[in-house]
């Protein structure tokens, strides 16, 4: 996956948004975000999920197959008003950002998962994920070793 | 009356005539040729007297008339031009959202379709219609073009249970439907200074039969005339004078065009002159089809309250709900009919008038071979069928104001009033609709009450803790009167609104401060602003003593607030302000510890946005997304969240908030509230009672109340007195959720003593439910909980530990 780190694909994407798949990019300088591994556990949304909830997701992805990544946001938006509690909603929210390169909002809405997560380890290690890689875009590496170092200890 | 007009029109002619002698370029054959008589009879008057004439006074005059004609000419285009697609912004509420389980009343259902301007019938049978049957609302609900895709028309069952959606199903297949989304309800246009509104329609757009019907009605040479029609003007005026009134109009389409280009109610020669000249300058530069796809925009058809109504388009919507290609032959010679004078005609108010006009173009059209005489006859029988107060237009200055100043960062004025753009926004007319009546219903109240008469003024702004998004934003006691912005604009000193700002400060260094720490609520003066001696005094004008920090704040005590403050430094705690969104420059002198520093109550609820969110700040967004006129998407404001605070240090602080509206200066929301519904929230009170505050929040909403007097003086109002009264109501009409404490495990929550700030029980007496972060907890127990079991129950749901 040797790419710029702004041009990561909409296939990338798309496996980010629902698949679960952790944000995996080597960056240039060989600075490890994470183990390449694509056996990452998926995360899923709640079972509790409201079934609009969910299916704005799922309208979400399509978009966000199709390239359309500002229609995929708008529905995660709408999903969210439905359930802004849900940590999962977030999180997608947060991966949409990273693909987007907002990094630092990426960090923010991470963050904002894990403060309504209450106690789903795979997506709360998945988030620190994010937060890693968005501090390390934004020249953080000390921080971003911190965050890979929490995802590491939460994915045991 | 009618004499007049008649005086006017033999006068406009006359005056054309005069301007022709003079030697305007336009003169018609006959003139000319009078006017070589009238010179050769002169020719053989004074020698001097003629060179004076035709040598210096008539080539002064050619080039003033030709300088004169110049500036008409680059007037009506320019006119002509930059008006013809003239549109304003389109500003929509937030769109309802139907699926199955969310907190919505049948009434709510009913109130949101009025807004729509759905219409009951016995079937839904068309786009706009709605009906009941066994139970459930079966709507056909109209297509709209969304940011994210278009939402079809298509029927719809919608079914309720308990203040819920129970269902929500595709009337045909009667498939249960995930989510359905309606068409936002339109609250308003952004206009030029002077209020139009149009809808757009194209020339081939226009059903033929209007076109024909206006020709036939208004100007039957239209297709022959060079702008003018001195034959009509003639044949108008010879009809007016036997039927001795104004039966007939001399005016070409393109005369009537011009003139509404100028639209002012003075009628004069000149001014008639000039239309004549400029409707012969646009026939010069522009075609028929032109010409008449400007009039089809442009012509004056109505008035909504400010709004003036121009246009075929807008008024096909406008009185019969539908688009113009809908219209019924009916429909058409109506709006055809009220071309002659839309309030003369105005269908609510002159009914049988209108009727009789719509029947006699009815007959025109017959005559001059538009319909047959048999569409006519049958045409004439149905009623007008103009439907009532369909709301195009609905009255929220405030909110429309927040909107204009949020696209003025983004948009020229020209586009926001000439592009037609689709703006769709926060607004929540339910959210809209309660703040507004909580405000005017108390201030009347309590302004009566104080004998303040009638001064009393206010402003509510609600948000949603989540997204940031404002939801209704009320500047007035009288919501729809657009003056004074209080909710943007009045800006006012917070008193103790501050406080939690210097609380979180101290409570983010949990090894140093915690709920129970001790602070000393004792005398204490300061070197002032000036040289003056600044000793604050406390609310009741007592001392407490030594008090656990989360009673300082709950009672709101001044003494050990500034003795807390002075600790932490000034720096710390503007510093929080900052990071909580304050945008605003801190001073640092004492008295800011006790909410001497002025913000706006819209400026409020972007900091309280931060408690309410956890720690994570979202900028206020009144705006989602922009569309072009056709719909393309153009631009969003995203969701935007940047973590500013330990969410942690926040629910500690929350905790106390929720403490104040149960046990502090907010408790009378302990009875007043509806049971099960736990919020959080903050009085704030200012020097002499000038300024109610109370800024507060639920699960889901948070909204921030100001009271004060425009002119600054005393209203005899706490906080408590004034502010919350108004936030409960609202509160208590709006669909809230509970206030839930967080998921994280970093935070532990401990019945307290509010004496000694020690473990207590549930059952003691000042025993307060509050969160402390995990091993910062006090170990010992108050005397009353040492007895039975620990006080701690970390086990028991913070939300049941209160309520059950």
């Amino acid at each position: 996956m040797k790419r710029g780190k702004s041009r990561i694909s909409t296939g990338l994407l798309v496996l980010a948004l629902l698949s679960g798949c952790a944000t995996s990019t080597k960056a240039p300088d060989g600075f490890e975000i994470e183990p390449a591994s694509t056996e990452q556990p998926r995360v899923l949304p709640d079972s509790g999920t409201n079934k609009a909830a969910l299916r704005l997701l799922t309208q979400a992805q399509q978009a966000a197959q199709a390239g359309q990544l500002d229609v995929a946001e708008a529905r995660l938006e709408r999903a969210l008003r439905i359930e802004p509690r849900n940590a999962a909603l977030w999180y997608y929210m947060a991966k949409l950002r990273l693909h987007q390169g907002q990094y630092s909002q990426a960090a923010g809405l991470a963050a904002k998962s894990n403060s309504l997560d209450k106690g789903d380890r795979i997506l709360q290690a998945d988030n620190w994920r994010i937060i890693a890689h968005a501090r390390y875009q934004n020249g953080d590496i000390a921080g971003a070793q911190r965050a890979q170092q929490k995802a590491a200890e939460l994915a045991e | 009356m009618a004499k007049k007009k008649i005086r006017k029109r033999k006068a406009v002619t006359s005056k054309k005539a005069a301007r022709r002698k003079a030697g305007k370029k336009t003169a018609g054959r006959k003139s000319r040729s009078r006017s070589r008589a009238v010179s050769s009879a002169k020719r053989k008057a004074l020698g001097w007297r003629r060179y004076l004439r035709w040598r210096i006074i008539v080539p002064a005059l050619i080039v003033l008339g030709l300088v004169w004609v110049t500036y008409l000419d680059v007037l009506i285009r320019v006119q002509f031009e930059g008006k013809r697609w003239a549109l304003p912004a389109q500003v929509y509420a937030r769109p309802l959202e139907l699926y199955a389980g969310e907190a919505l009343s049948p009434a709510d259902f009913r109130q949101e379709l009025e807004w729509l301007g759905y219409r009951y019938r016995y079937r839904a049978d068309e786009p706009g219609t709605v009906s009941r049957s066994e139970g459930a609302f079966r709507v056909y609900q109209r297509a709209f073009q969304f940011w994210d895709g278009e939402a079809p028309a298509r029927r719809i069952d919608v079914r309720f249970a308990d203040g819920r959606i129970e269902t929500v199903s595709d009337t045909e297949t009667g498939r249960e439907l995930d989510i359905v989304r309606l068409e936002p309800p339109r609250i308003g246009g952004i206009y030029p200074a002077h209020h139009e509104d149009r809808i757009l329609i194209k020339l081939d757009e226009a059903p033929l039969q209007l076109r024909e019907a206006l020709v036939a009605v208004e100007d039957r040479q239209f297709y022959q005339h060079f702008g003018v029609n001195p034959r009509a003007i003639a044949r108008a005026l010879w009809a007016n004078i036997r039927a001795g009134g104004a039966v007939q109009g001399g005016s070409t389409l393109t005369q009537q065009l011009v003139k509404n280009f100028f639209l002012t109610n003075r009628r004069s020669l000149w001014r008639k002159a000039n239309e004549a000249l400029m409707a012969l300058l646009l026939e010069w530069h522009y075609s028929k089809d032109e010409i008449l796809e400007a009039y089809l925009n442009e012509i004056y058809l109505g008035q909504e309250s400010s709004r003036a109504i121009h246009g075929f388009g807008l008024a096909s919507r406008f009185y019969f709900d539908r688009p113009v290609q809908q219209l019924t032959t009916a429909q058409i010679a109506t709006l055809v009919a009220l071309v002659r004078g839309p309030s003369y005609y105005n269908p609510h108010n002159h009914p049988k008038r209108l009727l009789k006009r719509r029947n006699l173009v009815l007959e025109i059209m017959a005559e001059q071979g538009v319909i047959t005489a048999d569409v006519a006859r049958r045409a004439s029988q149905t009623s007008l069928g103009v439907v009532k107060g369909t709301r195009t237009d609905t009255r929220h200055p405030a909110f429309m104001d927040l909107v204009r100043r949020q696209l003025q960062r983004d948009y020229r004025k020209e586009d926001l009033t000439s592009e037609g753009l689709k703006i769709f926004t926060t607004f929540d007319p339910r959210i809209q609709q309660a703040a507004e009546q909580a405000l005017s219903k108390r201030i009347k109240a309590l302004d009566q009450q104080r004998g303040l008469h009638g001064q009393l003024q206010g402003a509510v702004v609600v948000t949603n803790t989540t997204s940031g998004e404002v939801l209704a934003l009320v500047a007035d006691k009288q919501p729809s009167f657009a003056g004074f912005n209080r909710a943007l604009d009045a800006v006012r000193p917070i008193g103790s609104l501050i406080k939690p700002a210097v609380y979180l400060s101290a409570l983010e260094q949990p090894e140093t401060y915690t709920l129970s720490t001790a602070l000393s609520d004792t005398p204490i003066r300061l070197k002032g602003a000036g040289k003056d001696i600044w000793a604050p005094r406390n609310y009741d004008g007592k001392s407490h003593g030594t008090v656990p920090l989360f009673v300082a704040l709950v009672h709101s005590y001044n003494q050990a607030t500034v003795r807390l403050g002075m600790q932490l430094g000034f720096e710390r705690i503007a510093d929080m302000l900052q990071r909580l969104g304050a945008g605003r420059e801190i001073p640092a002198y004492p008295s800011m510890l006790l909410g001497a520093v002025n913000f706006s109550p819209y400026e409020v609820t972007g900091m309280y946005q931060t408690l309410a969110a956890g720690g994570f700040r979202t900028p206020l967004r009144a705006i989602r997304e922009v569309l072009t006129v056709e719909g393309e998407p153009l631009r969003r404001f995203p969701l935007a969240v940047e973590q500013v605070v330990d969410p942690a240090s926040v629910a500690v602080l929350v905790s106390a908030l929720h403490e104040v509206t149960r046990s502090g200066t907010a408790r009378s929301l302990a009875s007043t509230l509806p049971e099960g519904l736990s919020v959080a929230g903050k009085t704030g009170t200012t020097n002499d009672l000038r300024d109610s505050w109370f800024a507060g929040f639920s699960g889901n909403h948070l909204a921030v109340v100001w009271l004060g007097q425009d002119d600054n003086q005393p209203t005899g109002l706490t906080g408590s007195s004034g502010a919350l009264r108004v936030w409960t109501q609202l509160m208590k009409t709006i669909p809230n959720q509970p206030l839930l404490p967080p998921a994280t495990d970093e935070v532990e929550y401990n019945w307290i003593d509010s004496a000694t700030g020690l473990l207590s029980r549930q059952d003691c007496d000042g025993a307060a439910y509050l969160a402390y972060i995990r091993g910062t907890a006090p170990e010992e127990h108050a005397s009353c909980a040492e007895a039975g079991d620990a006080g701690t129950n970390k086990t028991i749901d913070w939300f049941k530990g209160l309520f059950e």
